[in-house]
């Protein structure tokens, strides 16, 4: 037999019991040619080129998904930010056009789409200014369209107005929504150092030095990381290294595999692998329950950071030598409400935001899915913002910020969202005042580590 | 069916080492013409490894009770698929069996054999996955 025994049996091990999927299939779509005078004619255009690209895609996922007996949680599309075509529109426009991609995507039958987004780090647009305005309706109106706005960058340094809008946009957002606990919120993400081709929701977008259309592919896989870790027993941390690194290059594999024969089925170019460690809110599909594995007590204990930092690095280790084509975020996510091990670390007291704010400085991105009391005033999570960038600007790498402040609530209540967003602990946030230095506004000029060219 | 300069030189040596130091360059070169074209001779599945074919990996594990075997194998052969390879453990009560099958020359598709395969799964009260070999192939082979 050209495969061993075990070889097969610890893929269906991983698939069957370890919650092994892929996490999404994202179709990238470029909607730069769908741009007219006329607001009408661009709708039309729009929905036209999301169908005929993607209707298909919900159809072929679940092609490959039966062939190879591994399940694609997420199909999903992201298309070219759409403040870069449209930038002639005003506000009520783009509206209207969150409204076209909302009725399209649940047109081609996938979750959500990506793409209602603006790179800002360095200034505005007129169009951008707009898209951010029109940010709070567009989102509250929609269902399936998610946002993201890049408000800093290693080479422009932190847009600070930009981050003072974010965070009205987000207060304002979370005040629409506010009768699904401000759900609105968890469709808007506030990036540093954004890559072009993540194709992982709230986040996604097709990026403006990508191909026409491009198939991008996110894996997850906490579960069998998890049984990795818990199997290697009590063993010293090289060796620890080497358990992590030869489990995430099986999964990395079997996610190019995935994409590729994906892309094949639509006949477009197949792009990057994320190899994202991405959790759900489901029992053993948790970043929480690995690094408590790896020996700290609780999330938040000291070491947490190293922990975190060791298994960040392996994944990207063996995930570059897996795949020729890694990209987007690449690393661990820590969202709060979509990891039932965070959630608990959070109800106990041992995770505070601080801490968090230090994790996000090793791995993939920043604070995600972390509510906060619905008083928090706009210039403290601007504060929190511009924190989360500069961490990003000066460590040259992405983070983001995907904050809740759930309407009407206080510290210790929760909200369940339901699915895959799971459940939102809320958590306190210091009450010391950022308002005079956010206020001022302007940009926190780029450090020194971008002047190398 | 392509060999590389190294692989050349290295039957060469061989031949050379088999024939002693009597043989004459023309009988060296005949043995080795006649093990290259040996080479071309190997079936494709074996000289191209990196052809998609359809072969399908199927896994069945479960509580051992007689016909099993007896129950998937006849399934396969209505539908005219070929088993390429079998292999089966059995740890007290639990057996688990892998087979190697190859659904290309089936009238039935992938789909259909699945949906074949858990009715077979149902009736048998035991687990039966079916997955291209592709993925195994990326998951343990570099």
């Amino acid at each position: 037999m050209p495969y061993q025994f075990e070889e097969i049996l610890e893929t269906i091990r991983m698939t069957e019991i370890e919650h092994f999927d892929i996490r999404t299939v994202t179709l990238g779509i470029s909607l730069r040619d769908c741009v007219d005078r006329n607001i009408e004619v661009t709708k039309q255009k729009i929905y036209d080129k999301i169908l005929k690209y993607g209707r298909n895609h919900v159809a072929y996922a679940k092609e490959v998904e039966r062939e190879y007996g591994i399940s694609i949680a997420n199909k999903r599309v992201a298309v070219t930010p759409v403040s870069i075509p449209f930038d002639n529109y005003h506000m009520e426009d783009f509206i209207e056009i969150a409204k076209v991609l909302d009725k399209a995507a649940s047109e081609i039958g996938i979750d959500y789409l990506g793409g209602f987004a603006a790179l800002v780090q360095k200034g505005f647009t007129k169009g951008e200014h707009e898209l951010i305005k029109a940010i709070p309706y567009a989102l509250s109106e929609t269902k399936q369209v998610c946002a993201n706005v890049n408000v800093a960058s290693t080479k422009a340094g932190i847009n600070m107005d930009a981050v003072n809008l974010m965070s009205e946009a987000i207060l304002s957002l979370a005040e629409k929504t506010k009768d699904n606990g401000s759900i609105g919120c968890a469709k808007l993400v506030v990036y540093c150092n954004v890559p072009e081709d993540n194709p992982f929701i709230a986040g996604a977008f097709h990026g403006v030095s990508e191909p026409e259309v491009v198939l991008n592919v996110g894996i997850s896989g906490p579960g069998v990381v998890l049984d990795a870790v818990k199997e290697a027993g009590n063993c010293d941390l090289n060796t620890l290294a080497e358990k992590i690194k030869k489990t995430v290059f099986k999964i990395t594999r079997a996610g190019e595999l995935i994409g590729n024969k994906v892309a094949e089925k639509h006949k477009i170019p197949f792009g990057i692998v994320d190899i994202s460690l991405a959790p759900t809110p489901a029992p053993g599909d948790s970043i929480a329950d690995i690094l408590k594995a790896m020996g700290v007590e609780d999330v938040g204990a000291p070491g947490t950071t190293a922990a975190l930092a060791m298994l960040n690095d392996c994944v990207k280790k063996a995930g570059l030598m897996a795949s020729s084509s890694v990209g987007g975020l690449s690393g661990a996510f820590i969202p709060v409400s979509e990891d039932q091990g965070m959630i608990e670390a959070v109800r106990k007291g041992n995770l505070s935001l601080e801490k968090l704010e230090a994790m996000t400085a090793v791995c993939s991105v920043g604070l995600d899915m972390v509510a906060v009391p619905g008083d928090t005033p706009a210039s403290t999570i601007a504060g929190i913002i511009a924190d989360e960038c500069a961490i990003g600007v000066i460590n040259d790498k992405a983070t983001s910020v995907r904050i809740l402040p759930i309407y009407g609530k206080k510290v210790g209540d929760m909200f369940d969202f339901g699915g895959l967003l799971g459940a939102a602990p809320v958590m306190p946030v210091s009450k010391l005042s950022s308002k005079n230095f956010v206020e001022r506004g302007g940009r926190i000029p780029a450090p020194t580590r971008s002047l190398t060219n | 069916m392509r060999i590389s300069e190294d692989e050349i030189r290295k039957l060469t040596l061989e031949a050379i080492e088999e024939l002693g130091g009597k043989a004459t360059p023309d009988m060296v070169k005949m043995v080795v013409q006649k093990s290259v074209s040996k080479l071309g001779e190997l079936p494709d599945e074996i000289s191209s490894p990196n052809l998609t074919t359809g072969r399908i990996i199927l896994t069945s594990f479960g509580i051992n009770h007689p016909g099993i075997i007896a129950k998937i194998t006849q399934t396969l052969s209505e539908a005219e698929i070929d088993i390429k390879d079998l292999s089966q453990k059995i740890l007290d009560k639990f057996y688990t069996m892998i087979m190697i099958i190859d659904i290309s020359n089936s009238p039935k598709n992938l789909k259909d054999i699945q949906e074949d395969m858990a009715k077979c799964a149902e009736e048998l009260k035991i687990k039966i996955y079916l997955q291209h070999e592709d993925v195994f192939r990326y998951m343990h082979r570099i």
